[in-house]
């Protein structure tokens, strides 16, 4: 029944993604063909045909801002408003008075990666569901969990290379899923489909998921891996990706080992993969929270980004921790 | 109507902006934000590694002696993307460089942008924001 009430939910939601993409002209999207109408071209096995390298480079925020609380939608004027000062706002020229914003506004106005454009849909939020357009607060375990981890890089933020961030060890990183979500940069993924297995590559990180489409069970709960454990199944034309088995390091936006992930893709349109995923984890979260990417078909190549190659970052990060130890033990003389 | 969509889309663009930039690493954990730094040298090695480009340059000094500085830029993918390759810095070329000194006490630096001679300016987009 749960399950049927999604199937329909999505149903709904990609039509209603098809009615806007069809009212609303948006530069870069193909307006002859939308998903209402849209029959996605098949691979030589007769499957929904997703392969190519998308983009899922947009500016729309995550969670919507508190001061657009009820409006879950911009007009076509305010789209084009929020992304011309958007560029300004990031003007490579402007020097800001804290350092960190200062070497962040060096991803200069027509080269930041995030790209240019909020998603097609015009939505102010990423997240779909709850309506609110935010991520739904912790549980109290959750939030036990999450200040542990927050007290615990407090009290010991570089003692070793294991207190760093899973991104600074170049492991896994938070956005390049399972889930997958905007970031700086490297946001090309590509989709490679046989008979029984997907291949999604993630340029950030590098990372490969293949992905059985031939039913197998998934893993044993005790076999717990940095992308988790994916299966995937077609639903009609959608390509359904159930992962879990989780470890308790990568905490996706608070979320705990027990996190049940499920993505969906759908083409829609020749140049758009919309790209959807809800999280359930009752065990963080107080309820399940969906987010919605329309991807766009990109003619970029995909770049390696092998992190552990040169990660001089962590040398200078330890090194820089040893020294400020060092000089405070020195004053404290 | 018009001050209104003014207003709307400054605070939504600020909310927006004040989200943390994720780049591969926390640039306070290397880098100093009390340290700026500005350097002219000479360019002696251009690293394209992941995750993070390295520039070599060589500063003389006041009283004629060189030092060796390593200049951390952004991601190859970036530069690439932006147009930035082997050939943007050819060896000898004399720059200007700002960015932030690295806390370690070694000569690094994050590098913010760099000048040439006759002006042209490239961003290197060296270290990035916090992670979390």
């Amino acid at each position: 029944m749960h399950q049927r009430m999604n199937d329909l939910i999505h149903a709904l939601r990609i039509a209603g993604f098809a009615a806007l993409l069809a009212a609303v002209p948006v530069a870069g999207y193909s307006q002859s063909a939308t998903a209402d109408s849209y029959e996605p071209g098949r691979t030589p096995d007769g499957q929904p045909d997703l392969q190519g390298i998308w983009s899922n480079a947009v500016i729309t925020p995550l969670e919507r801002p508190p001061e657009l609380a009820d409006k879950e939608f911009l007009t076509e004027e305010e789209a084009i408003e929020y992304e011309r000062r958007r560029q300004e706002e990031t003007n490579m020229d402007r020097r800001q008075a804290d350092a960190e914003a200062d070497v962040r506004s060096a991803y200069n106005d027509f080269w930041w990666d995030w790209g240019e454009n909020i998603a097609a849909t015009r939505r102010t939020s990423l997240v779909i569901h709850p309506l609110d357009g935010r991520i739904p607060a912790l549980t109290e375990e959750g939030q036990r969990r999450s200040d542990a981890r927050a007290e615990r890089r407090r009290l010991h933020p570089s003692d070793g290379p294991e207190d760093r961030t899973l991104s600074d060890r170049c492991i896994l990183w938070v956005s390049a899923g399972p889930p997958m979500l905007p970031t700086a940069y490297n946001n090309n993924f590509q989709i490679v489909q046989t008979a029984d297995h997907v291949l999604i590559l993630n340029e950030m990180i590098h990372d490969a998921r293949i992905i059985p489409l031939d039913g197998r069970p998934q893993l044993p709960g005790d076999v717990r891996q940095w992308l988790g454990s994916s299966r995937g199944h077609w639903d009609g034309d959608t390509l359904v990706v159930e992962t879990r088995n989780f470890t308790d390091q990568s905490n996706f936006r608070g979320a705990s080992e027990n996190m049940r992930l499920t993505e969906r893709f759908t083409r829609v349109a020749d140049d758009v993969l919309l790209y959807e995923f809800t999280v359930d984890d009752p065990d963080a979260f107080t309820e399940s929270w969906t987010v919605q990417i329309p991807a766009r078909k990109t003619d970029d190549l995909m770049y390696e980004y092998a992190c552990h190659e040169g990660n001089q970052s962590m040398i200078g990060i330890l090194g820089g921790a040893r020294a400020e130890e060092a000089r405070a033990a020195e004053a404290a003389r | 109507m018009k001050k209104n969509l003014a207003i709307l889309v400054a605070t939504a663009t600020l909310a927006l902006t004040a989200a943390p930039l994720r780049a591969h690493h926390s640039f306070a954990a290397e880098f100093d934000p009390n340290q700026p730094i500005q350097l002219r040298g000479i360019v002696t090695e251009v690293e394209f590694i992941n995750p993070h480009s390295w520039i070599h340059i060589d500063v003389t000094n006041e009283d004629g002696s060189v030092v060796s500085w390593a200049i951390e830029g952004g991601t190859p993918n970036t530069l690439f993307r932006k147009g930035i390759n082997q050939n943007t810095l050819p060896l000898g070329t004399e720059v200007l460089v700002d960015g932030y000194r690295s806390r370690d006490g070694r000569n690094r630096a994050s590098g913010r942008d760099i000048t040439f001679t006759d002006g042209r300016k490239i961003y290197l987009e060296g270290s990035a924001p916090p992670a979390e």
